[in-house]
């Protein structure tokens, strides 16, 4: 196995020795076990039921359109089979040729299916804009931690202080202290002329959606100017939204 | 991690669609097992498409029948209780994802405030920052305090030590 993880390494078709890792592979691997089904429904029509039992002895399953449709279907087609000996008997030994149920001429049924389809659908594109949200927010981190790496003004106290000195540590933490209590002024300034109704410096110097994610601060309705200038601009509810913190409403409420 | 980009809808193209379903339902088979092998654990699968009266099954139908069982020996609510459709699953992907989605948000804010704070520490002012954001560098000051109040701390008991 290589030193450095690169991606996906080949793994041995064997019970897992560690718990810790069957347990996260379990999780995991049945997610996208569920997640294949899901798809081989949507793509190709099919009807999957998957039963799975989980370490901890819990069962776990998927069906569409249900698990007990699909297993009530298969049962009533497999008899149980004949109890030792391969004596033939004409009764027990085949499964059923049943032909495959007729689709529902019960108008009230196929409304019913036409609407959880169209939920399926739409839940599905959901899905798809999350995914893309969560991809372009990654990208923004990378973006940030590259920008940092090159940045070429970087000055000794920037970076982990495992590798700074008994001195260095003591120095940094006055200015630290020192910039702490600034801030601390400054809050106490903006917080005065707040209640006094008078114009406040609320321009976020940092796309203004992630402060109201932080969950911090109250801020009245801004406008929030990130780095390249672009300016994304609140809503009258007095929280800064970028278009990543719409979309994740999902329809069930905002934060 | 995909090669082509699938879109996620009924696929029209009748040959197209036999041909994926093949695929796929030997993939899915395939996961099934190696769910079952590396983790020691009971699973079936049962797949019925528009091509075969029968249904394809993994492992076998005795397994699949001995499985089923096992799941309907428990309580109605045990049983219920992880059973998902097409629109419970999905719904748990999403709340997966926004779980993600809030964590990374966290994680960017934490770095961008990071700079700002070393941009103030090198003599950058910060009249332009809200009360969000002095909030939050207030938060990370303190908490870049402790850490460097541990450090020291540790750093004076092993010189004291006597190493």
């Amino acid at each position: 196995m290589a030193r450095k993880n690169k991606g996906r390494q080949r793994i041995e078709m064997t019970r897992m020795s560690k718990e810790s890792n069957l347990l996260v592979t379990f999780s995991k691997r049945r997610s996208g076990l569920f997640k294949k089904a899901s798809e081989l429904c949507t793509l190709c029509g099919a009807e999957i039921a998957i039963v799975v039992f989980s370490p901890g002895k819990k069962a776990f399953s998927f069906g569409h359109p249900s698990v007990g449709a699909i297993v009530d279907r298969f049962l009533s087609r497999t008899p149980p089979p004949p109890r030792g000996g391969s004596r033939a008997s004409n009764r027990r030994d085949q499964p059923l040729p049943l032909p495959p149920p007729p689709p529902n001429p019960n108008s009230a049924v196929q409304l019913l299916e036409a609407h959880r389809n169209a939920a399926v659908r739409e839940l599905s594109n959901q899905l798809t804009e999350a995914m893309n949200q969560l991809e372009a927010e990654k990208k923004r981190g990378e973006g940030i931690n590259k920008m940092r790496r090159e940045s070429k003004e970087r000055c000794w106290w920037d970076g982990p202080i495992d590798g700074l000195g008994l001195g260095q540590l003591e120095q940094l933490k006055v200015a630290m202290e020192d910039l702490k209590r600034n801030v601390g002024k400054q809050a106490e300034r903006v917080r005065v002329v707040e209640e006094e109704g008078l114009k406040v410096p609320t321009a976020s110097f940092y796309a203004g959606g992630t402060s109201s994610f932080v969950g911090s601060g109250s801020g009245a309705g801004g406008v929030g100017v990130d780095g390249g200038g672009d300016v994304k601009v609140s809503d009258g509810l007095g929280l800064s939204m970028t278009p990543h913190g719409y979309a994740l409403g999902y329809g069930c409420g905002f934060f | 991690m995909t090669r082509t980009k699938v879109n996620l809808a009924y696929i029209a193209n009748d040959s197209e669609r036999k041909s994926t379903f093949k695929r796929r339902k030997k993939g899915l088979m395939k996961k099934a097992e190696e769910l079952s092998i590396l983790c020691a654990v009971d699973t079936c699968a049962i797949i019925f498409s528009p091509y075969d009266p029968e249904p394809d099954v993994w492992p076998s139908p005795l397994e699949v029948q001995r499985v089923i069982a096992k799941l309907r020996n428990m309580s109605p609510l045990e049983q219920n209780r992880r059973m998902m459709d097409q629109k419970d699953f999905i719904r748990q992907q999403l709340t997966r994802l926004s779980e993600q989605m809030a964590k990374q948000q966290r994680e960017i804010r934490h770095k961008e405030m990071t700079n700002v704070m070393f941009e103030c520490l090198k003599g950058k002012g910060f009249e332009y920052l809200n009360m969000s954001d002095l909030n939050d560098l207030n938060n990370l000051l303190s908490q870049n305090i402790r850490a460097i109040e541990r450090r020291i701390k540790l750093l004076e008991k092993r010189h004291n030590g006597g190493d």
